[in-house]
């Protein structure tokens, strides 16, 4: 049996290399990678914690069913926009896209 | 397959527990060592398929923890639809190859520090709780039990999330057409 801790330190190692992404990629493709890491880490703790509580009922196996609509749907959103946004100024470097910068 | 293999290392003397535990730490630090590729790797498109690897590290992690189904929709949805969406996009842009990170050497050790500090945070949490471990569980949620709080319990936001899933398609058709000139 493996113990609850170990699916959160999983969970734990996850989020915190998606945040080094977040903060570190320069194309926007590696940003929206870096933030599924990050919703796949909160959709551990959410199944580890409804294997692991006292009354399983499933419910955190329904909000893990959640997150991942959301996380399509804003992936789509998302690449949408990128591709967009290569469309009008030809890059997707984050550090080059300064339309909105006075 | 898996069974007949398990059996055979039993007869071995290597116990059922043992392999479980050595099969889920491996698939663990595969999962972990993707996840630091993806975010380091320099090509965006060698990224997007080490993505791929890390979703399926996290369904087989799910099997561990008894919510089959959710195994089954995450290869579906993630590396079916999602990591397939992400290499058209890496495809139709240019930029494949802009070095994985900023270029700044400050901004990346900054990034790095405050990632590993955010993760000993949370595993210092994580380890010096003492987590109330209920009855070792006897039977996991079926699917069937899965569907119908979905269809009762949680009725509202179902309808909220195929809102959402809606408006998100008709916004990604709107703003992915190419505009007439």
């Amino acid at each position: 049996m493996i113990p609850q801790s170990h699916f959160l330190l999983l969970g734990a190692a996850l989020f915190s290399i998606g945040i080094f992404g977040v903060f570190t990629r320069r194309n926007a493709i590696g940003i929206l990678m870096s933030i599924e890491l990050i919703l796949n880490a909160a959709n551990i703790n959410l199944i580890a914690f409804s294997k692991f509580s006292a009354n399983p009922d499933g419910s955190g196996q329904i909000f893990a069913l959640f997150v991942i609509a959301i996380a399509a749907a804003s992936a789509v959103v998302g690449l949408c926009l990128v591709i967009s946004i290569y469309r009008n100024s030809k890059t997707i470097l984050v550090n080059k896209i300064n339309l909105m910068k006075w | 397959m898996m069974n007949g293999l398990i059996h055979l290392l039993s007869s071995h003397g290597i116990s059922h527990d043992f392999i479980i535990k050595a099969a889920f730490y491996s698939t663990a630090g595969l999962t972990v060592l993707f996840a630091l590729s993806v975010v380091l790797s320099r090509n965006i498109f060698h990224a997007a398929v080490y993505l791929a690897m890390v979703l399926l590290g996290i369904a087989s992690v799910y099997l561990y923890l008894d919510a089959e189904f959710l195994a089954v929709v995450q290869v579906l949805i993630y590396v079916g639809a999602i990591v397939t969406l992400f290499i058209f996009t890496v495809m139709l842009t240019a930029d494949i190859d802009t070095g994985p990170i900023s270029g700044m050497f400050r901004r990346i050790s900054v990034s790095a520090l405050a990632s590993l500090a955010i993760f000993f945070i949370l595993a210092k949490v994580i380890t010096m709780t003492a987590w109330k471990v209920a009855v070792p569980a006897e039977a996991a949620v079926s699917l069937s039990q899965l569907g119908k709080s979905l269809m009762l319990q949680y009725a509202l936001p179902f309808e909220v999330i195929s809102l959402i899933s809606l408006a998100a398609l008709i916004g990604a058709i709107v703003i992915g057409k190419a505009e007439k000139k």
